[in-house]
């Protein structure tokens, strides 16, 4: 039978979509983006599902243990803490400022990392050199460090902390896409696009961006992890979040105190950090390998 | 060789003089006054701060001040904390061989037992063993470090009172800080029951070094199952196999070396991961280190002290890194171009 198709299937599907039935094949890879679409839910309407005001304070039940103790009510699920406050509102009110915040400094790192990977790609010589030395520099220097000279500088709080992980994640995406673009600018696409006439920047969107998408999806992936966690630690150490904002690393340190007799309020926010930064590795992970397969096949 | 020595030292000495300029300006960015921020003494009277301004070349030029900053530094006079009026060089030269230490025990116990892990689940991947061990790399990976900590304290210490929960060693033992490292000190000094003083001080640090350790293992699992798989797809390999070589014989001549390459690289990114986690942890199990020294200067808006740390830290993360990066092009000879300091 004579085949008029250059394809095998009927229809064949974009690279995007080929990556989604690649990613869908592992189940633990689904079950990580269904619980990281929960969080995202969480960030966007988290206070509307809160059953209680999270600063409102119940002196009738003070740390009252979750639901499934025997001491504990239905009608606060997760239990209350040592001011009487409802800790499922309170956690849904902390993972939206945790999740928000960290999505957001990514975005942040993200748009200006490229764009500083992508002039110093663009560059060469001198300038270029430069900028590699400060950022190397600047990448030395660890997270906590950063953080510290930030809020020394600028005062504790929700968006100094933020500033600070911004920074320190900004350098591995002018890395990348440094080295990326000069490899690419020695391709024959590149080549042609300079023959047609197209300026650096007008390569750089047309030509490399397009083809560069995945590679930062799956960095800033790794990028949202660490985010996560380093936001939540610089609130645990009382250096980012002040209680204007509840988050999940500080309500962890303030539930301390109390932490002998109410392990559940240690282990809750602990759990939640854990959940969050366990879905979005797991949708890296899943999304690094369906990326992988897409091109092995 | 002597070239690329040339280029990594240049680059060393590069970021240092960028770090050294960058800790220069920090006390004109930090609140407060620029005089005490700078020398870490609150004058009482106009004439002690006139006094002190010509001391510290504060009427001069900005480039008069850094020459003599400089020299100050490279003299060993670092100043004083404003907390504490103790020199900062030995209080640093206190608290951060406590920080090396927790950074050395956990690379080491990563190294031990990441890299087996790693290898294990790479040559039998998607078999068997490979299973815990990925999920333990994922997981492991995404534990904050200071809910592990947490955790071990409420398990271990307040729960089962097997570990002590703070310190690096019993109040009994009165041990003379010589290199600041306590299993060394304590060969040093002559307590009498050594034995004894070091089943405490290794009481004292296996739950902060576990603690640090899970995330690090866990790294450093995933990236060598990643690369053992890579490599054994290799040609070489399979050529190796067609020649009747023994899996074992395979693994330990051309695995082995080639899947730790590209491991060394990452090994030395992770050391900045490791030194955040261990701050963190030190202000948890109140390891006198370097990160809870940093943190407690916070709290006091010591900033003479912040600079000086955070100089002292960035330094020797910065040429950790970069000697394991000239480490790694030395020993590896299929990398030819360097990225750095090129011009």
């Amino acid at each position: 039978m004579q085949r008029f198709s250059h394809y095998q299937e009927e229809y064949y599907p974009s690279p995007l979509m080929h990556v989604w039935i690649e990613f869908r094949r592992s189940h633990i890879a689904l079950i990580g983006f269904i619980l990281l679409l929960s969080f995202f839910t969480i960030a966007l309407i988290g206070p509307l599902l809160a059953p209680f005001d999270p600063d409102l304070q119940n002196t009738n039940a003070i740390l009252l243990p979750p639901a499934w103790e025997p001491n504990g009510t239905v009608v606060h699920i997760l239990g209350t803490d040592g001011l009487g406050r409802d800790v499922l509102s309170r956690l849904l009110y902390a993972s939206q400022i945790t999740f928000g915040s960290s999505l957001l400094v990514v975005i942040v790192a993200v748009v200006v990392g490229v764009s500083l990977g992508a002039i110093a790609g663009l560059l060469s010589g001198v300038k270029s050199s430069v900028v590699n030395h400060l950022f190397d520099s600047i990448m030395s220097i660890p997270t906590l460090l950063i953080a510290i000279i930030i809020v020394a500088i600028l005062g504790t709080g929700l968006v100094n902390s933020m500033l600070a992980i911004t920074l320190a994640l900004i350098p591995q995406f002018v890395h990348q896409t440094r080295t990326f673009v000069k490899s690419e600018l020695q391709k024959e696409y590149v080549l042609l696009d300079k023959l047609d006439g197209a300026r650096p920047l007008q390569i750089f969107t047309h030509s490399i961006l397009p083809g560069m998408v995945e590679l930062i999806v799956v960095q800033a992936s790794l990028a949202l992890s660490i985010a996560i966690i380093d936001i939540s630690a610089l609130g645990f150490l009382n250096l980012g979040a002040q209680s204007n904002f509840i988050e999940l690393g500080q309500m962890l340190s303030q539930s301390l105190d109390v932490a002998y007799v109410a392990t559940w309020l240690v282990a809750l926010p602990g759990f939640f950090i854990l959940l969050m930064v366990l879905s979005v590795n797991i949708v890296g992970e899943g999304l690094r390998s369906a990326l992988r397969n897409r091109l092995s096949h | 060789m002597i070239k690329l020595s040339i280029r990594y030292i240049n680059l060393i000495v590069l970021t240092v003089f960028v770090l050294l300029v960058f800790s220069f300006f920090l006390p004109y960015l930090f609140p407060g006054d620029l005089l005490t921020n700078i020398t870490g003494i609150t004058p009482e009277t106009q004439q002690q701060r006139e006094a002190l301004e010509i001391a510290f070349k504060l009427d001069k030029s900005i480039f008069h001040q850094f020459v003599f900053y400089i020299e100050n530094l490279f003299s060993g006079n670092w100043g004083v904390s404003t907390a504490t009026q103790q020199s900062l060089k030995t209080e640093v030269a206190l608290f951060f061989p406590a920080t090396i230490e927790l950074v050395v025990y956990a690379l080491l116990f990563s190294i031990l037992v990441g890299i087996p892990l790693g290898f294990i689940g790479g040559l039998r991947h998607h078999k068997g063993f490979d299973f815990p061990i990925v999920t333990f790399s994922i997981v492991g990976y995404s534990f904050p470090v200071f809910w592990i900590a947490l955790i071990f304290i409420t398990v271990f210490c307040l729960q089962l009172n097997w570990l002590p929960t703070s310190g690096r060693l019993d109040l009994l033992y009165d041990l003379p800080s010589v290199t600041g490292f306590v299993l060394i000190d304590i060969a040093l000094s002559d307590i009498e029951d050594k034995s004894a003083a070091y089943k405490d001080a290794f009481r004292h640090l296996i739950l902060p070094t576990l603690a640090v350790s899970v995330v690090t293992t866990a790294l450093f699992a995933r990236f060598v199952r990643r690369s053992i798989m890579d490599v054994m797809e290799k040609s070489y390999i399979i050529a190796a196999k067609s020649r009747g070589f023994s899996p074992w014989q395979i693994f330990l001549k051309h695995g082995f070396k080639n899947a730790l390459i590209p491991i060394l690289p990452i090994l030395a990114l992770q050391v900045s991961t490791l030194i955040t986690n261990v701050m963190i942890v030190e202000t948890i199990f109140s390891w006198p280190g370097i990160g809870k020294w940093l943190i407690e200067a916070i709290y006091q808006h010591d900033y003479p002290a912040i600079r000086i740390g955070m100089l002292a830290v960035s330094i020797v993360v910065m040429i950790l890194t970069i000697s394991t990066e000239f480490l790694t092009r030395a020993i590896d000879p299929t990398r030819e171009k360097v990225e750095h300091a090129t011009f």
